[in-house]
């Protein structure tokens, strides 16, 4: 029943409410095999079960909790893509700079903004400057003829895989609460991510990693910290596992004391009797079993993961195509070669993070921007091309981008007027790869890069379109709480972006 | 459809497209009319919930008038000529309207209804007067949107105040506001034109947004009309029945008042009873030591030390076990077990949340500890409810000659409303709608918590399945207006009391100033310590940088990273790559620079330990001077519909009876005494709900399921009781007796229902597969505190100090979030950890410690991986399974019964209140005796290993 829960129209779901075996209170999650006593248990009583359950509909009603697992689930329809790896941009990259040149403002460069400035501030007027051209040479790339700045030469080389969306737009101006829009679909915290989402629906086809990773910068956490990847009300079974840049990848993975492997192997012996006798002394417990295979699964992953990120194992063309070892690339480089290990193996959704903000360029934006080009433009190249010779890129989705774009104006900072302030109004993300018609710019903006003037892609429309191209149609992922049926896009019907599908 | 067409020429295109199929019919072509072609068939069709005197969603459809006035979207049901505008149309044509399961209309009153509206939805009747006129009512919401921060209750800047017509009228320094039949003239509109108002600069800083074009233009045309006022008075119940909420549906079982006969009656009858009709009968008894773990870690959450348990299980008493539960609800222990589900209830947190920076609360503690206290001192429920809900309202400490602790209890009391996320202190969120937000908060954790009511579905819109209307909920956002007012309102950073007796205030000034100042001094030497610190690094790790990149690192790391150069984000960043090494590579003399600045953050704890909590109280309370409450069309702050008064939902009250609300202090502090009315309607002994809902609560928590199993859902789409007579007398009989808790463990737990062994038979799993005839006893995971505590005890590590500040944690580098130890160098429970939003403790969060999203009723089970890790790998928990035997072998040493077999059996003790079965022992010993082998002489760590793999195995985690 757990398996289809995702698939099921709303009217089957209903029916399934008067049976009550969905709810989220007592729900009981478990990863991996768990299940399948427990599965089969239910299955067994509710639909194959001949055994009469007593006269009273009560005791038909007497369900078992609901089983939240990673086992993998049937899609709503045919997929386009398994995996996704989400390139976050984290400080709201500036459009009108990298990806959607505008010859207007350039003209305007230094004159005062022909409008009311209120239109632009976000914390007030005070402190807004005057208009500022693009920083860099844009070109045309690509047989598509795709506007790059100078600043990204890499990526530019992938043009024809990459579609660029140059009108996405947000609610919030803050990062905070746009972090959570673009990661969440909510303006605030405690809401499931779409990792979260993406898991919960379709599992996983990795049964020795986790199914929903996180790689972080080894400099430090991106700002909002864990709330980039938190399962929100769902199970936290979906909620994603940061892989820690240095030393054991998994937060306790292996013992954090010295013991001889003599002495593990014996305690694991030991555990393993208790636990039997334990459970030998109480049939029918499903939870039992469930733990008994989490402790296997750790076991597991202990060896899965150790391999999975040993990067020696790959050619040093390899290494040479992300830009390992290499002075500024090195970092991101490995994060991004890690994320097509993971997503080889079949795991579903990996974000990289950058350490707190670095595209948020208030101040000395010229310098800020090419620093943060120079160490991700040729990894997020060399993940694309590595991906699509590997043939990976089919059924992968690539996104890059932010939480919001930048103004067309300078912002007073300490240094005087040499960056830009947040803008909700506008910002360009892109997707590569996973049935993405490539080579494609979409949508438009007005002559400052300001705001959309044609086709407005919202963030529910950015994740609806995601969710389509997993085989996951937005309003048939849902999760119920308190009466209410909760989705990643909101109560308003969001629009799958359908111009940008192959 | 373009609204500036001319309405002719919209009639001819849609009737263009439509009207025609239907002229044969009609033959005659007259046009259809309400009166004689449609009132009947709306009558037959809606008149069930929309008529005169059924007014389901405010919406009477059954007249011409009620059909243009609509209902609580505050449209018009039926636009003439626009079936698009028509919400009407656009409910049945969408399939929604009349609802699932009622008759339909057939095609042919479909196409007639279309037809009619097409045609301009002609009526008989003239309908010459009813075009809508402006009123103050709809100029007010404006003005308190716009205007009355600064021209209201706190400030009257130019000396006008806007919140009335008459003060409009009489203006300020510059004259009247308004000159009523000429905008241009009025001041007020002058001002907004020009921008003037509100001005530029103080937007932010008291978080207004100009007013948009339409809601411009609805003031120009009020005063354009002359200023027109109407006396409306608020919408609240009256003696009148009401129209919105009929007596079928206050039939849901849940509405009705609670009715049992106590005499004979048990919870072992009832369950029993069931049991039989399918067959079954009670479970046996579970065994003493069964008995025994299971009461203790259910009611203090710690399992019993060693002398407890052979004092219980020794016991020749037939009353041993009624002892035990009255010795265990006596124990100070309780209150912090049973205490932590009521912090849950509200959505107990340390910090604010919502914005990353999560500003820590203060003292959110004291509101923790008067829980503790409540529990422990058996409050009775009702007292409980009616201080958290309104102890502002108790007692007039405002003109009090002396504060007593009753005053300074009842305020901290209020804390309970204050849990939610609240960013109104951030510099940019605290807009209408962020406050909003918090009430909606508030009114959220009251409805699922205390009532079993999802209130907070009706915010928007009239409530899908629950007889609640969307009026209901503004009516019961009115009972909050006087503390919570979104046009008035105070930020968490302004939003707190500092009340207390006059001993702490001595106290407080006498204590902390000197403290204060040596932290002072120390937080400079911590800075020039950690300057030392990172300049130390980079010489060591970068000795040809210069010294002037030094000190510019240092110097940038005071900018915020967003406002930092390249060369200054390369510099900071260089810092960092070598602030991450592990010690073992760096150098000694880094070494020691960090060694000092630890030393000096210690005595920076220390002397913060000896401070005396400030005085400052995280209350709620009544300013008196509530602005009015307009219903929030689709709950949007900007779409006010019609004013309406305080009020409770109508389907708990008769529907003809008024929600009395009386100032408390009439000659006191003004206060409105609305929350006060409604705590003592909340606990009037035949309430409907609020037993129910408690007793179901304390059930849930004794057995892992609710009788009723959605907890926070008693409504139409909640699960109907799985024994509904029972949950009655076990509501009749929590009244009956005086609202005890303690009262109600009892007679739970001294129940043969509760005794029963947790073992599943093939007959009881065949013909109770969900436990909910209650056949046994529902095996159970410790939840994440009894886990930790229970560590801490068996260890030895517990610091069982109650109360006060809690306990800081530390983040280390792998992100992993512990709790620092007290100044005994042991650990205190888990209840007085600090629980920071962002930082909540890593044990915990493994363990299912919730999200408050504003707060959790039921914690779900999860059985992942990362626990295993964290209980196999964790230091921390090695360590504590280190003390556990070192505990073990002193205890051993002194009885002198250190053998193989001894240790086992002290350990089974310890850990699982029982001794081991003879396998157990066994395999005990046999394993003991290979780990000292592997271990290679080294018997302590052996023993060691032996305890932490039983604190890691199933026996230890599940309580029977």
């Amino acid at each position: 029943m757990s398996i289809d829960r995702p698939a099921m129209s709303n009217a089957e779901q209903n029916n399934l409410v008067s049976r009550n075996t969905r709810r989220d209170f007592f729900a009981r999650t478990s990863d991996g095999l768990l299940g399948a006593a427990l599965t089969q248990l239910m299955c067994g009583d509710f639909f194959g079960g001949t055994e009469a359950l007593g006269a009273e509909s009560d005791a038909v009603e007497a369900g078992i909790p609901p089983v939240y697992d990673l086992k993998p689930k049937r899609t709503h329809h045919p997929a386009r893509a398994t995996s996704v790896i989400q390139l976050f941009m984290n400080g709201g990259p500036s459009q009108m700079d990298l990806f959607d040149p505008k010859p207007v403002l350039n003209r305007l460069n230094g004159k005062p903004y022909p409008g009311n400035v209120e239109e632009i501030g976000n914390q007030g007027a005070a402190d807004i400057g005057v208009m500022m051209g693009g920083r860099y040479t844009f070109n045309r790339h690509g047989e598509s003829g795709m506007w790059m700045a100078d600043v990204l030469p890499h990526t530019a080389q992938q043009a024809d895989d990459i579609c660029l969306i140059n009108s996405m737009w947000t609610d919030h101006p803050n990062h905070d609460n746009a972090l959570y829009k673009i990661h969440s679909g909510r303006l605030f915290m405690g809401y499931p991510t779409l990792g979260a989402w993406t898991v919960y629906g379709l599992g996983s086809d990795n049964r020795n990693l986790p199914a929903y990773v996180v790689l972080n910068d080894p400099l430090g956490p991106p700002k909002n910290g864990s709330r980039n990847w938190t399962a929100g009300f769902l199970p936290p079974t979906f909620q994603g596992t940061r892989f820690r840049p240095t030393g054991s990848p998994i937060l306790n993975l292996k013992p954090q004391y010295e013991q001889p492997d003599a002495v593990t192997e014996t305690a694991r012996g030991l555990l393993n009797r208790l636990d039997d006798i334990h459970l030998k002394d109480r049939p029918h417990y499903g939870e039992l079993d469930a733990r008994i295979e989490s402790y296997r699964l750790a076991a597991r992953m202990q060896l899965s993961a150790g391999e999975t990120l040993d990067l020696s194992r790959e050619s040093s063309h390899t290494h040479q195509m992300y830009g390992v070892n290499q002075k500024w690339t090195d970092s991101f480089g490995r994060r991004c070669l890690l994320a097509r290990r993971l997503v080889e193996r079949g795991v579903r959704f990996v974000q990289i993070f950058l350490e707190e903000q670095p595209w948020d360029s208030h101040a000395d934006l010229a310098q800020n921007h090419r620093g943060a080009c120079q160490r991700t433009d040729k990894p997020v190249a060399g993940l694309l091309r590595d991906l699509k010779q590997r043939g990976l890129l089919d059924s992968t989705l690539v996104i890059w981008g932010g939480e919001f774009g930048r103004t067309p104006t300078t912002q007073k900072s300490a240094d005087g007027y040499s960056g830009r302030d947040h803008n909700m109004q506008a910002f360009t993300s892109w997707i590569a790869g996973g049935g993405i018609r490539g080579g494609t710019s979409y949508g438009t903006t007005d002559d400052f890069g300001h705001s959309v003037v044609e086709n407005p892609v919202s963030v529910h429309d950015f994740h609806a379109t995601i969710l389509n191209q997993l085989g996951l149609h937005h309003q048939k992922l849902f999760f119920s709480r308190s009466g209410l049926d909760e989705r990643l896009t909101g109560v308003e019907p969001p629009r799958v972006v359908t111009e940008i599908l192959s | 459809m373009c609204p500036m067409l001319p309405e002719r020429l919209t009639i001819l295109i849609f009737a263009a497209g439509c009207v025609l199929p239907f002229s044969d019919s009609r033959g005659d072509e007259r046009a259809l009319v309400f009166e004689s072609d449609i009132q009947q068939v709306f009558v037959r069709r809606c008149g069930k919930c929309h008529s005169s005197t059924v007014q389901k969603g405010g919406l009477d459809v059954s007249t011409m008038a009620g059909l243009r006035r609509g209902g609580e979207s505050g449209d018009p049901a039926v636009v003439p000529a626009s079936g698009d505008d028509s919400l009407l149309w656009a409910m049945i044509d969408g399939g929604d309207m009349p609802p699932e399961g009622q008759p339909q209309l057939s095609d042919k009153e479909r196409a007639i209804v279309r037809t009619w509206i097409a045609e301009g939805a002609r009526s008989a009747k003239p309908t010459a007067s009813d075009e809508k006129v402006i009123t103050q009512h709809d100029v007010q919401p404006i003005v308190l949107l716009r205007c009355t921060t600064c021209h209201g209750a706190r400030l009257k800047q130019g000396g006008v105040d806007l919140r009335t017509p008459a003060a409009m009228r009489q203006g300020g320094k510059h004259g009247p506001v308004i000159v009523p039949g000429d905008p241009g003239a009025s001041l007020i509109m002058q001002r907004i034109e020009s921008e003037a108002c509100p001005p530029r600069e103080l937007l932010l800083k008291y978080f207004v947004k100009r007013p948009p074009a339409a809601e411009v233009e609805v003031l120009r045309e009020w005063i354009a009309a002359g200023a027109p006022e109407v006396d409306v008075l608020p919408d609240v119940a009256t003696t009148e029945s009401d129209p919105f909420v009929t007596d079928g549906e206050r039939q849901h079982w849940a509405f009705q008042p609670p009715t049992a006969k106590l005499s004979g009656a048990s919870i072992d009858h009832f369950i029993l009873e069931t049991l039989q009709k399918n067959g079954l009968g009670f479970s046996p008894s579970a065994d003493r030591d069964t008995l025994i773990r299971r009461a203790y870690l259910d009611l203090v959450g710690l399992p019993p030390s060693l002398d407890e348990w052979q004092r219980w299980r020794g016991s020749g008493d037939s009353d041993w076990y009624r002892d035990m539960i009255d010795h265990l609800l006596a124990s100070p222990h309780y209150g912090e077990r049973w205490g932590r589900y009521w912090l849950d209830v509200a959505g107990f947190a340390d910090s604010e949340g919502g914005v990353s920076s999560d500003p820590i609360r203060q003292v959110a503690w004291k509101y923790r500890d008067y829980v503790i206290r409540a529990f422990n001192n058996d409050k009775p429920y009702n007292r409980f409810l009616i201080e958290q809900i309104a102890g502002d309202e108790l007692l007039d400490h405002e003109i009090a000659p002396v504060i007593t602790e009753d005053m300074v209890e009842n305020l901290t009391a209020t804390g309970f409303l204050r849990m939610g996320i609240d960013q109104t202190g951030s510099r940019t969120m605290n807009f209408v709608p962020e406050r909003l937000g918090v009430i909606g908060d508030a009114i959220n954790v009251l409805g699922s918590g205390i009532m079993g009511l999802t209130i907070e579905c009706a915010r928007c819109h009239s409530h899908k399945y629950d007889p609640i209307p969307h009026r209901d909920y503004y009516r019961f956002k009115a009972i909050f207006q006087g503390a919570l007012d979104e046009h008035d309102w105070l930020t968490f950073k302004n939003r707190s009391l500092s009340v207390d007796t006059a001993e702490r205030h001595e106290r407080v000034t006498r204590v902390n100033p000197p403290l204060r100042s040596r932290i002072k001094k120390l937080e400079v030497d911590a800075k020039n310590a950690l300057t030392a610190l990172r300049t130390e690094m980079l010489r060591q790790h970068y000795p040809n940088q210069t010294d002037s990149d030094r000190a510019e690192t240092i110097r940038a790391l005071r900018i915020a990273d967003n406002n930092r150069t390249q060369p200054q984000r390369i510099l900071v960043e260089k810092l960092q790559q070598v602030e991450v090494l592990p010690d073992s590579e760096q150098p000694a003399s880094v070494l020691s620079a960090r060694h000092a600045v630890d030393d000096i953050q210690g005595m920076i704890t220390e002397v913060r330990r000896q401070m005396e909590p400030p005085l400052a109280i995280r209350a709620l309370w009544d300013r008196g001077e509530p602005s009015p409450t307009y219903i929030l069309r689709r709950g949007e702050h900007n779409k006010p519909g019609r004013l309406v008064g305080p009020g409770v939902p109508s389907v708990l009250t008769d529907g003809r009876t008024p929600f009395v609300v009386t100032p408390p202090f009439p000659n006191g502090t003004p206060k409105t005494g609305r929350r006060l009315a409604f705590a003592h309607w909340l606990t009037q002994p035949g309430h409907p709900l609020t037993a129910r809902v408690m007793v179901n609560r304390i059930w849930y928590h004794h057995f892992g399921t609710g009788l009723v199993k959605t907890l926070e859902n008693f409504g139409a789409k909640g699960e109907r009781p799985s024994h509904p007579e029972l949950l009655d007398w076990l509501a009749v009989t929590f009244v009956e007796r005086g609202f005890s808790i303690k009262e109600l463990h009892r007679v739970i737990m001294n129940s043969r229902t509760y005794r029963q062994a947790s073992r599943i038979t093939d007959k009881t799993r065949k013909r109770d597969p969900g436990n909910r005839l209650l056949s046994r006893m529902s095996l159970r995971r410790m939840d994440a505190e009894v886990l930790r505590d229970s560590l801490l005890s068996i260890s030895g590590q517990l610091d069982d100090t109650p109360g006060g500040p809690p306990d800081p944690v530390s983040v280390n580098r792998d992100g992993l979030v512990r709790a620092d130890a007290t100044a005994t160098g042991r650990w205190r429970r888990s209840i007085y950890l600090q629980y920071r939003r962002t930082e909540i403790p890593s044990m915990m969060d493994t363990f299912d410690y919730p999200e408050m999203g504003p707060n959790c009723l039921s914690r779900s089970v999860s059985t992942v991986s990362p626990q295993a890790l964290m209980l196999m790998n964790d230091q921390h928990v090695r360590d504590l399974a280190v003390a556990f035997a070192a505990r073990v072998e002193s205890i051993l040493k002194t009885s002198g019964g250190d053998s193989l077999g001894g240790q086992v059996d002290l350990v089974y003790q310890l850990a699982l209140s029982r001794p081991p079965s003879e396998v157990e022992r066994q395999l005990g010993i046999e394993t003991l005796q290979e780990l000292h082998r592997t271990w290679q002489g080294k018997p302590h760590a052996a023993f060691a290993t032996y305890c932490h793999i039983v604190l890691n195995s199933a026996a230890f985690l599940y309580v029977d």
